[in-house]
Order: structure tokens, then sequence, then C-alpha cells
């Protein structure tokens, strides 16, 4: 037995010839002694960073094996691709694998996302590791952004013209931003060489970076423990009873992503979620009806939609973008807004604002869709936001429903709201502004009366 | 620089206390409700016009030809470019003709020619986008007079016959037009590139014949092709004359039984009118009406236009080679060319028809009951046993080059949604059709030797097509087993990292 304090004996072999240069041992202690909280809600939670981690690394490999055949140029960009799907070995497998790895990783992020607001994981101290995920999420969006065009089809083209377009909106710089953005005034070429340079060097260096910082904050201050009032914090050691179960899991999403790849190497099929090569772009070629951006831009494609030319004395689309720009900086904001989980209060708002989110996000897809609108190249907008309205109202009753079913506290005021435009837009027929003015505006106050009550209650309560 | 300039300058509004007089009238008149006649759109188009083209308005409001601010808002209403606006300034008879305050309904140029009372051949917006106006040819160049003259004169309506006469015999309007359609030298100051040869081949249509010989004015002379006050160029596709508006044009008389009524054809039965409804629904009528295929004839494509003629059996199909030169040769090479000349049948029409012309298809061809080649045979040349067995081979062939494109065709669009390359399939298929389109053309020499070394091209990229699509399938199934294979590997992995997470487990509780 060692006396306290005295050091153990040195290892022998490649650790030991690696801890004498590098001494490793504390690390390696650290990560032996490293547990993960187990609260009273289920594990599962834990797990989707890094599943999302692992869906990065999979766009990381087959990223580079694309590059090993793409080549960015007009003549060749396309070709390139077909080349790489129709003729290279397991290219059309490669491809398939980076495109819903893609999808499925900001898929994991947004829920990853979510679940960290309902645990309220963000609370003090972890608030930068909101931020990082925050600034990972934006990242995720810049990579699906400047990847779709770089096959230079034409429903990339078309897309990317969409987007770019509302560039324009950005108050003061928004022409130049577009040029910038462009490489000129129309999508060209040159969108795509900036856009290549953008997804295969600038963004990676970035979210590498960003991701190696918010790891790091995860492993200081170890994973967020449940809230007070859940049930007592136990522990699992993280090695090796927490990483096995993470690659166990990360074995399944594999399994997962090569089936769908393999069966479905082209998407869905659903708009925002396909990424068949079809024809090469031309730039001269008139724009056809129908072309949606991908599923996770597409409620600003429709909020865009939403707003009228001229709002308030400026451009419908300048309000659109300020009010996207207003909800991501109070997303961001989030850890410093929520001051009930800061000092580890129950803190249902904030859950409740996050169903709301969904509920407002779901909406807005289902009618960016135009589910009820038929066959019809240009669907009936009244017949849409009516029919999306029963199944807008269908998932915030469910999402109320489960909350009720884990015995959350009964805090609906955000999904109330949420609703509440859904219904006055899709059956009372006003349009989605006014009915979101009036939502906002009886939130404002329900909210308001909410707060001079608590603060009333205080005062008594503290009445001598 | 100097354009921002001269943009600037002319995006600044116009100082209207410099406009003259007269429009300065107008533009403070006002509506019995108070509201000012000129509109704010009025007020724009005037200002957007140069001071020359208001100082031009002004001095016609001056001499009262333009007699009002309704009648000023007329003419802006027209929307016209300032040369246009400044010929119509300058015209006494468009002012004069055009102002309500002054004209009897049936001698107004409207703009609105649905309003009740007006004359529907004094469309003014028709009158201002005619082809002639546009060149500066105005009112005088047909009628006679002078613009600036502030009367009537004697000398208007001079040349034409007297009215009496001139509505109930046409057969001066073909000559009239062609005192400078026909003058080659005149022409050329406006349109070097029109032919001057119209009235000459006119004289010898049906039409003209008709008409000038036979003094019958219910045959057609240029007004009733191409309009009245409203001309335009047959490139246009508002001209009654552009391709796609021939049919209905040719229609308004050769449709209606009424106006065809005692004309008949070389065999003394009555002109059928029929022609017109057969052709909308003919492959040339869908190919030129429906897809918009401007290269497809339309009736003159067939029968001229100023030499309008009914083609005789000997040229019909001389017409028909002008498109569809190709079966037309193999056509000429053929026995049957001898056979149709022996019964002096149209050659195309005699299979194919006329104006009714459907999509030919393979059930055309063969030797059964129903078919072209068996009923025709059957009738004049039965029992050539030669004959019978060429068109059964005909069929035959054609029908398992239609059912392997089909079969070759079929799995494509499954092949594609899984990923699979079906590039080379695609392109097998269009070699097929083309083989196929070859094909189907040498049918026309009637020859079996001819049509079955075009068919061999068609044969191999059956052979070749089901060759890819065995290959596909297999790299099908190549995947498949791959992903079961890669599958069953990584549940393995994973059911050894579950045993050891299991392990661990009872390891902790013992």
């Amino acid at each position: 037995m060692r006396a306290p304090g005295e050091m153990p004996p040195p290892r022998k072999g490649l650790y030991g010839f690696i801890d004498r240069r590098y001494g490793i041992t504390p690390l390696v202690d650290f990560l032996a002694h490293k547990e993960v909280p187990i609260g009273g809600h289920s594990m599962v939670w834990y797990y989707l960073g890094g599943i999302t981690l692992f869906f990065f690394a999979i766009q990381l490999a087959s990223g580079v094996l694309l590059l090993a055949y793409y080549q960015p140029g007009e003549a060749t960009s396309y070709e390139s691709i077909r080349f790489l799907t129709t003729k290279v070995p397991f290219g059309w497998l490669v491809r398939s694998m980076h495109c819903w790895s893609a999808h499925l990783m900001i898929l994991s992020l947004i829920t990853h996302m979510l679940s960290t607001m309902v645990l309220k994981a963000y609370r003090t101290p972890r608030e930068l590791t909101w931020v990082t995920g925050f600034v990972l999420f934006a990242l995720a969006l810049g990579f699906g952004f400047s990847g779709y065009l770089l096959p230079w089809n034409e429903l990339a083209f078309f897309a990317t013209a969409v987007g770019t377009d509302s560039m324009k909106a950005v108050p003061g710089i928004g022409e130049w931003l577009l040029q910038v953005m462009r490489g000129g005034t129309d999508v060209s070429i040159n969108t795509l060489y900036r856009f290549f340079a953008l997804h295969v060097v600038v963004l990676p260096l970035f979210t590498v970076g960003v991701v190696t910082g918010h790891l790091l904050f995860v492993q200081r201050q170890g994973m967020a423990a449940p809230m007070a009032h859940d049930k007592p914090a136990r522990g699992m050691k993280f090695f090796p009873d927490f990483a096995l179960r993470d690659l166990l899991l990360w074995l399944v999403c594999l399994i997962a992503l090569a089936s769908l790849a393999v069966f479905l190497p082209y998407g869905p099929g659903i708009p925002g979620m396909e990424w068949e090569l079809g024809k090469k772009a031309n730039p001269l070629a008139p724009a056809y009806p129908g072309i949606k951006p991908e599923w996770y831009f597409l409620w600003v494609y429709q909020l865009l939609k939403e707003f009228p030319a001229h709002l308030f004395g400026m451009e419908g689309s300048q309000a659109a973008i300020a009010v996207v720009s207003v909800l991501f900086g109070i997303w961001a904001l989030v850890p410093w807004l929520d001051r009930n989980a800061r000092a580890s209060r129950p803190s249902p708002a904030f859950t409740d604002l996050a169903m709301a989110a969904l509920v407002f996000l779901a909406y807005l897809m289902l009618k960016a869709w135009d589910i009820g609108g038929g066959e019809a190249v240009l669907p009936d907008p009244r017949a849409v936001a009516r029919i999306c309205a029963y199944w807008g109202l269908l998932f915030a009753a469910v999402t109320v429903a489960v909350r009720l079913a884990l015995r959350s506290a009964p805090y609906f005021d955000f999904t109330a709201a949420a609703a509440l435009q859904i219904a006055l837009h899709g059956f009372v027929g006003l349009s989605y502004l006014a009915a979101g003015a009036i939502s906002v505006l009886l939130l404002a106050a329900t909210l308001a009366f909410r707060i001079v009550r608590s603060r009333n209650a205080v005062a008594v309560g503290t009445q001598p | 620089m100097i354009a921002l300039v001269a943009l600037l300058l002319l995006a600044a509004p116009a100082d209207e206390s410099k406009y003259p007089a007269p429009l300065r009238e107008f533009l403070s008149a006002k509506n019995k409700d108070g509201s000012p006649v000129l509109s704010e759109n009025d007020r724009k188009t005037l200002a957007a016009f140069p001071d020359h083209t208001r100082n031009l308005l002004g001095a016609a409001a001056d001499s009262v030809i333009l007699g009002s601010a309704a009648h000023l808002k007329i003419l802006l209403s027209l929307e016209l470019a300032p040369a246009a606006m400044e010929i119509v300034a300058q015209d006494n008879c468009i002012l004069c003709h055009s102002d309500p305050g002054n004209q009897k309904a049936k001698h107004l140029f409207s703009t609105d020619p649905a309003a009740r009372h007006a004359n529907p051949l004094l469309n003014l917006k028709e009158f201002v986008s005619d082809v002639h106006f546009r060149r500066g040819l105005s009112c005088s160049g047909c009628h006679g007079g002078k613009p600036s003259d502030e009367m009537m004169t004697k000398d208007i309506a001079a040349r034409w016959p007297a009215e009496e006469v001139r509505h109930s015999d046409r057969s001066w309007i073909p000559g009239f037009c062609a005192k400078c359609h026909e003058d080659a030298a005149f022409m050329r100051g406006f349109n070097p590139t029109l032919p001057t040869d119209q009235f000459a081949k006119y004289k010898g249509s049906q039409h003209g014949i008709l008409l000038l010989q036979q003094k019958d004015s219910r045959a057609a002379q240029c007004v009733s092709c191409h309009g009245l006050h409203g001309i335009r160029n047959a490139k246009s596709r508002q001209s009654t004359v552009h391709v796609q508006r021939i049919p209905d044009t040719c229609g308004s008389c050769h449709s209606d039984p009424k106006h065809m009524e005692g004309y008949k054809l070389a065999d003394g039965k009555p002109l059928p009118t029929t022609q017109v409804a057969q052709y909308k629904a003919s492959v040339h009528g869908k190919a030129l009406l429906e897809k918009g295929d401007l290269g497809a004839p339309a009736c003159t494509g067939c029968h001229g236009s100023h030499a309008a003629m009914p083609p005789a059996v000997a040229s019909v199909a001389q017409i028909c080679r002008r498109c569809h030169a190709q079966n037309g040769m193999l056509f000429d090479g053929s026995r049957h060319k001898t056979a149709f000349e022996q019964h002096k049948w149209p050659e195309c029409e005699t299979c194919h028809g006329k104006h009714g012309i459907t999509k030919p298809t393979d059930a055309l061809v063969g030797n059964t009951p129903g078919t072209l080649c068996h009923d025709c045979h059957s009738q004049y040349a039965e029992g050539n046993q030669q004959c019978d067995a060429t068109a059964a081979s005909f069929r035959t062939a054609l029908d398992a080059l239609v059912a392997g494109r089909a079969d070759i065709e079929a799995p494509v669009e499954r092949f594609a949604e899984r990923g699979l390359d079906v590039e080379p399939l695609s392109r097998t298929i269009s070699e097929l059709d083309e083989a196929l389109v070859q094909t189907q053309s040498k049918v026309h020499t009637f020859d079996l030797s001819s049509f079955q070394a075009a068919a061999q091209p068609g044969n191999e990229a059956v052979v070749k097509g089901r060759e890819l699509i065995a290959q596909t399938r297999r790299e099908a199934g190549f995947r498949s087993r791959g992903l079961l294979a890669a599958i069953g590997f990584m549940a393995l992995i994973a059911a050894g990292i579950a045993l050891k997470l299991r392990e661990i487990g009872k390891r902790r509780i013992t």
C-alpha cells in the first residue's frame, strides 16, 4: 500500500512512455472518475450531443471523400458530382450518407437544444455552453445553406437565388451583403466559388474550434445535474458505462444512416428534404414554381411570405428579418432571461416557451409545405391556413398532453398564445400578422398580470 | 454621370404652370361631382411627354379640334409614345373623329368598341396599333384629304367607288391596297423585306377569280383576312393572319354554312364546312394551336395565302413532302407509287387523310381486318400473299420493338428512385426511339428487306436494354446484400457492447 502523498510507481510500456513525456495520468484519472448525473428524467437526452457529434464526424469523413472527386466550376461541379454518383464505386453511397447525415445532424442538434431548454441545463454556470451550442446551430445552418449550391443543379441554383435574395432585407447593408454573398448581382459560378470556400474551409475551421470549446466546457463543468426539484442526483461512470452506451447508440445511428442512404438515396422526397441531382443549373432558364428551401429554413421562408410588401414604413421582408433576428436573439439569451432557473427554482415558463416555439415553427413549416392545398401549383392560401391550423392545433394539444402526462407544471401561456394565433389565422381568417399581434398582446397582458400578482404575493408574504 | 443627370431631369416632375394655356384649363376642368376630369395618372402621362408634344396638343386645343378635357383624357388613355402622340396631335381626322362631343357614334373612333352605339370598326386603340399608323400612314393615306385640313373636303373618299356601290361590290379593294403594296419602289420606303406580288398571286387564286372575274363579293379579299383599322404585322400574335389565328380567320367564312352556301367541289358536291373543325383535332392543329409549334402548318401552309387554291391530286403529295421529305422519297421508290398513279389516288392523303390527319399508329399496318393494308388490299389487290406476309412482318417487328421499349422503360423510374445509374438505360431508350421512328418511316418503302435493315438497330437496342436492366438489378442486389452484411457486422459489435455493459452492471451489483 502506498503512503498518503506517495506517487504511484511509474507505468511501463507505451502508456508509461507517453505519461513520462506528457503527464497524461491526471487526465486519465479525471476521466476515470468522471460521472454523468442521473435525474428523474430519461437519460436519453444526455446522448443527443454525442449523436450530433457523431453525425458531424460522418460529415467530415464523407465530406473529405466527396472532395476527392468534386471539382468546383461551371463546367465541372455538376459533372463531377454526376461522375461520382454514377461511375465511382460507392460514390453514390458517400453522397447519400453526406446528405442524410447533414439533415440528421441538424435534427439531433435541434432536439439537443430543445432538451437542454426543457431540462434547464443552460442555467448558471453553463451559460457559455448554451451560447457555444447556439453558435454551432448557426454554423450548421450555414453548412446547409452553403453546401446546397455545390452540385450546381437546377433546384439548388434557384433555391440559392431565393435564399440569398432575402439578404436584401438587412437594413442599410442589404444590397452590399447580397453582392458579397453572390459575388455579383446574380447567383453565378462566383457564388459557388465562395460558397465552396465557406463550406469546406471557413465553416469547418470555425465549427471544429467551437465544438472543441463546447466539449471543453462540458468536460470541465461536467454534464448538468438535474434541477434541485427533480429527483436526487445519482451518478453513472462516464468510462466505461456512459461511453459504451454512447458507442452503442452511434452504431444504431450508423445502421439507420446506412439503411436510409441505401433505400432512400435521394431523401424522403419531401420538399426541403430531397437531393436528387436532376438537371444542371441554367442561369438563363426561368425559375419554376414550387421551389422551397431546406426544411430547417422553411419557417423563415414562410414568415417572409406572410409579411406584406410594406409594414410600418419599412419593407415587409425587412420587418420579417427583424422578427427572425429578435427571435434568434431571445433564444441565444435564454440563460440570462430565465431567472428562476438561475436560482435553481422551477421554471415552467421557459419549458412552455420551448414548446410554443415548436408549435410556432411547426405551423409555419406545414404552411410552407402547402398542406391542404391539393395538387394546385398555386394553392388556395385560405384552405392551406385552415388545414394546417387543424394539424398545428393537434400538435399543440399533443405537447400539452405529454407535459401533463409527465406531471410538468401547468404553465401554458406561450403555447396558448401560439395556438391562439393559429386559430385566429386558420379558422377566423385574420391575416397571420394580425393574429400574431393579437396573440402577442394577450400574452404580454397575461405575463404582466402574473408578474404583478407574484410581486403582490411576495409583498404580502414579507408583511410582519 | 450624364445619364444620371438626364435621368434626374426626366424624373423631375414637369411644371404644369408652363403648359400651354388650353392644357392648363383642361387640367382644372371638373366633372359634375366636382372631381377633376383628368386623373392623377393622366397628369403623369401628360407630364411624361416632352414640351414639344404638349405644345402640339396645346395647338390642337387652341384650334378647338382637341375639344375638351374629356377628349384629352381619351387620347392620354391610349398610352402612346411621344412620337405617336405627335402624329395624333397633328392629325385632324383622328382628333375630330375621336371627340365624343363632336361625332355621332357611327363615325366616332372609340376606345371602347363594346360601348353602346359604338362602331366596332372604329376602335381607336386598335387604330393606333395599326401597322400603317405605326409607320406614319394615317387616315388620309387611304381615305384621301390631308391631315391638316380643318374640314372634310370633297377629295376624301373620292378615290373609292361611290358609297352605294363600294359595299356591295368589293372587287375594288384588292386593287386599292395594291396601289401601294405592289409598288416595290414605294414599299421599299416602309418595309423593304415585304413582298410586292400579293395582288398578282391573288388574281390567280380561287378567291381572286371569284371576286375579280365573277364579281362574287362573298369571296375573301384583303380586308376579309387582314382586317381594317387595326392591321398588325403577320408575325404579331394579335394579327388575324398570325399563323395560330389563321384557322379561325379562314374558318370565319369556310366554317359558316350560310356563307359557303352555293360553293361546290370539282365533283359538284357542296363544299364542306367542317375543314377547320377537323384541322383543329388533327395532329397539325394540335401541334400548332395546343403545343405552340409555329412550324406546324395552318391552312395557308398547304393551300397558300394570297394564291390560295385547293391542291389538286397531283400536287397534294408535293405539299406534304415540303415537311415530310424522307417519307415522300421512300414512297417514290416503292411499288405503291405506280399503283397509286394508276388509280389516280393522291399519295399521302389516301392513307393519312387531309384536314383531319391524326398521328399515325402502328395499328394502321398489318394483314388483319381493320388495318389499312388489309382493308385496301382486300378491295383492290386481294390474294397477294407476298403483300400479306410483308404487312404481317411489318406489324410483328413494330410490335416487338414497342413491347421491348415498354419492358426496358418499366423499371427505370424505380431504379432512379433507388439511386441506381439509369443514364445508360435512358440512352438506350433514346436509341430505341430513334430506331423505332426510322423503322416506322421505312413502312413507306413497302419493302421487307429495307424495313428489316432499319429495324435491326432497334432490335439491338432492345437486347442491350434488357442486358442493362439485368446489370442494374445485380447492382441493386449487391447494394442490398452489402447493406445487410454491414448491418450484420455492426449489429455484432453492438451486441458485444451490450453484453459488456451487462457484465459491467452485474459486476457492480455483486
